[in-house]
């Protein structure tokens, strides 16, 4: 067997990412290989879980955080239609993302060189420039929903538009190339100190030379006007990682009731109002409800006998045993529900929740309810139009067997390891010359 | 709990049912199997039991019965039982199986308790009504909590359910305090080491680090973090600090998990309880104590309590 190689895993400071780069790290190991996880500032501990070394970048200069405006910025940010999002939402997190990216350029060099990884995983949605300079291939993962790589017959990256929406297409890519073109110009001469030069604006990740992996699968991917090279670009049908079984709690009543897991990330928990809201018209339903309610998880007094509440789910292990998955269309959520033939249930509330949301909708996967926008008459009407669609089940679950097929954290894996075999292969043959 | 068919047993007599005490029972007569190096296939002597385990005859029989009951041990055709199963391989008995009277009670009052369904304030009267069961069992139930430091009388009429000990915060709190004390509890002058129960319970950790993570027994697991850290607790040589530590694990065993832990961590918490051990059988107790720091530390969960794009760092929620 060939000698195992180091591989630095970097995804960016969401569960999404993290967890997705937990499967493939899971399958590297698996092979042989030794994945490592460089963790943002403040986002460790996920990793270490899964039995994989993490090593934190630290920032010198970092500002203390006041947490509850942080909060409040957001909760009424989190109400607007993606249009309205670009300046309240879009562009200062723009702007947090290339100050967090200019902040760990050094310790992230530093870590780099001390590493010396064979080959660096990045799934993230900007580029650091000690990743180009590390001299070792590097990979791309999108996490995000396709819209992430632009076409000409894909609807606008957040948009939410549909594909039948062409006319807010243009009117939205507009808006967002000016709401993001102070971030970009601050990253563009960043990079340029580091002696690169940057996507074309409003791009601030430009796929790898070596290998770009995307998660979307068959069932929701879009037709591109200009086909993405099959040697650089790989569609996984998803990339779920390995969870231990979960047994469900019993409930105080409807133990034998379908289950419904509703999950809108750590993020999307903060509100608590429009969680109780929901848990109101859940004590209705006759079903047993799972609900994530993460940090906030002691706010919650009376709860309906068919609810339960956690602020931790081991969401594959869950997700394979329910039958409606309720959540934001996090892309990892949106695919994890597709993994395992679960109708989604998708009520988003920023970045590509909205283009999961739509393209849920329109590929007859699940439905698409405002997070605000809904009585409780439609909040019953979905659920049970969801749990009553027997064709779409049907659906769902032909195409789960095909997505376990593909085995798209395997095929990461094997594919990553034949880039890094390829690049020794190149260095070898470079040597000898 | 309402709507569950349940209410139609009001005025009936409750089925016959298993006493809790008869399955704490039966669990010693396996912890006594495993401690004596007991293999399939081996005679259980109700008299030597009953001496072992401090009881008179009839409930060691009764305890027996339900090992019957979970095919532990099999009726010998010239009377008594015969043990049909490793008892260092088993995992614990679970004595809260649905169906059966007031340990069912006492399961269903903790998960409502910790599920946020009922009040930490209550009267036997209203969990009558909420469970539809005899006074006697309610009663039955609160006393057990109650011996598990988990319900305490209150003014007049009312029970004080512990919510604290079950909350969100219970775990992170419970390994404050389990820091502060179990490596205390290894340096005491008296600590006496009990051989048989180490020997027993390096048995099933080696059983358990033989296996991987996806037939990890979390069963087995279970059984034997509590039977280690029990076993520290009563060794300990000084009565208050044996019974803070049992008090706490019993409770810390009574109540329902919090959070889900990984494979992986339990496996690398088994290996650390095979490390902790064998300091403790070569009498190296400040090394055992130094990695019981070590292993209580590396058991708390480091998730940041809330993630995403543009969220700034270091908002962090250490629990499990």
């Amino acid at each position: 067997m060939a000698p195992a190689k180091t591989i630095a895993l970097f995804p960016e400071a969401s569960y999404g990412a993290a967890l997705n780069c937990v499967g493939i790290a899971q399958e590297l190991r698996r092979l042989g290989h030794r994945p490592v996880f460089i963790c943002h500032p403040g986002f460790s501990g996920v990793f270490a879980e899964y039995g994989f070394a993490e090593y934190q970048l630290t920032e010198a200069d970092a500002a203390p955080t006041d947490w509850n405006d942080f909060i409040e910025r957001h909760q009424d940010a989190f109400r607007q239609a993606p249009f309205d999002q670009l300046e309240s939402y879009v562009g200062p997190t723009w702007e947090a993302i290339v100050d967090t990216a200019m902040r760990v350029e050094e310790p992230l060099r530093q870590l780099l060189g001390r590493l010396k990884p064979d080959a660096i995983v990045l799934d993230n949605v900007v580029m650091f420039p000690a990743i180009a300079n590390a001299g070792v291939p590097w990979i791309r993962v999108v996490s995000c929903a396709e819209t992430e790589i632009p076409d000409e017959n894909v609807p606008p990256y957040l948009s939410g538009c549909g594909d039948n929406e062409r006319a807010a297409w243009t009117a939205f890519a507009d808006r967002y190339e000016k709401t993001v073109a102070s971030a970009h110009r601050r990253f563009s001469a960043f990079l340029a100190e580091c002696g690169l030069k940057a996507p074309t604006a409003p791009v601030f990740l430009g796929p790898s030379p070596w290998l770009n992996l995307l998660l979307a699968p068959d069932i929701i991917r879009h037709d591109r006007h200009a086909a993405l090279d099959p040697r650089r670009f790989i569609f996984l049908d998803g990339c779920v990682r390995h969870e231990a079984p979960y047994t469900p709690p019993r409930f105080a009543s409807h133990n034998e009731a379908p289950l419904v897991l509703t999950s809108f990330g750590s993020l999307g928990a903060m509100d608590v109002a429009m969680m109780k809201r929901m848990i109101a018209v859940f004590a209705t339903l006759p079903c047993r409800f799972l609900v994530n309610a993460g940090h906030w998880r002691e706010e919650y007094r009376e709860v309906p006998d068919n609810v339960f509440i956690d602020s931790w789910f081991p969401q594959p292990s869950v997700v394979e045993q329910a039958s409606l998955f309720i959540h934001h269309g996090g892309n990892n959520s949106f695919c994890e529900a597709l993994y395992y033939g679960v109708p989604s249930l998708v009520m988003p509330y920023c970045w590509d929740g909205h283009d999961n949301a739509a393209r849920a909708a329109e590929t007859g996967v699940g439905r698409r309810l405002g997070r605000y926008d809904w009585s409780d008459t439609d909040l019953t009407a979905a659920i049970d139009g969801l749990l009553g669609d027997h064709e779409m089940q049907a659906r769902l679950k032909a195409n789960a067997a095909k997505m376990h097929k593909a085995a798209g954290v395997t095929r990461a894996a094997e594919e990553i390891v034949r880039v890094m075999s390829d690049a020794s292969i190149g260095a070898g043959e470079a040597s000898n010359a | 709990m309402h709507g569950d068919g349940r209410q139609t047993r009001t005025m009936t007599p409750e089925p016959k049912r298993t006493n809790f005490r008869h399955v704490e029972l039966a669990q010693k007569i396996l912890d006594v199997a495993g401690e004596r190096g007991m293999a399939p296939g081996e005679r259980l002597a109700e008299q030597a039991l009953a001496s072992l385990c401090n009881v008179s005859r009839t409930p060691i029989r009764k305890a027996l019965q339900i090992l019957a009951e979970r095919d532990l041990v099999t009726a010998d055709a010239e009377g008594g039982y015969l043990l049909a199963i490793d008892p260092v391989a088993t995992a614990r008995l679970e004595d809260t199986a649905e169906g059966e009277g007031e340990g069912e009670i006492y399961a269903a009052i903790l998960r409502d308790l910790s599920a946020g369904r009922i009040a930490e304030n209550q009267t036997v009267a209203a969990l009558q009504r909420r469970y539809d069961v005899s006074r006697q069992t309610v009663q039955n139930a609160l006393m057990k909590l109650a011996e598990e430091n988990l319900a305490e009388r209150a003014a007049g009429q009312q029970w004080l359910l512990k919510h604290f000990a079950i909350s969100g915060d219970a775990a992170a709190k419970s390994y404050e305090f389990r820091l502060a004390t179990e490596p205390l509890a290894l340096t005491l002058p008296e600590f006496k080491r009990d051989m048989p129960a180490i020997t027993a319970l390096r048995q099933s950790m080696l059983i358990l680090r033989g296996m991987n993570e996806t037939n990890f027994d979390r069963k087995l697991f279970d059984r034997t973090d509590y039977d280690f850290h029990l076993l520290i607790a009563r060794s300990c040589g000084n009565p208050f600090m044996a019974e803070a530590l049992t008090n706490h694990h019993r409770r810390r065993r009574a109540s329902p998990p919090a959070g889900h832990v990984n494979a992986f961590r339990l496996m690398q918490s088994n290996i650390e309880h095979i490390q902790i051990l064998e300091q403790i059988e070569r009498g190296q107790m400040e090394l055992a104590a130094d990695l019981m720091r070590v292993h209580i530390q590396l058991s708390q969960s480091q998730r940041p309590r809330l993630a995403g794009r543009g969220v700034p760092p270091a908002f962090k929620l250490i629990a499990r």
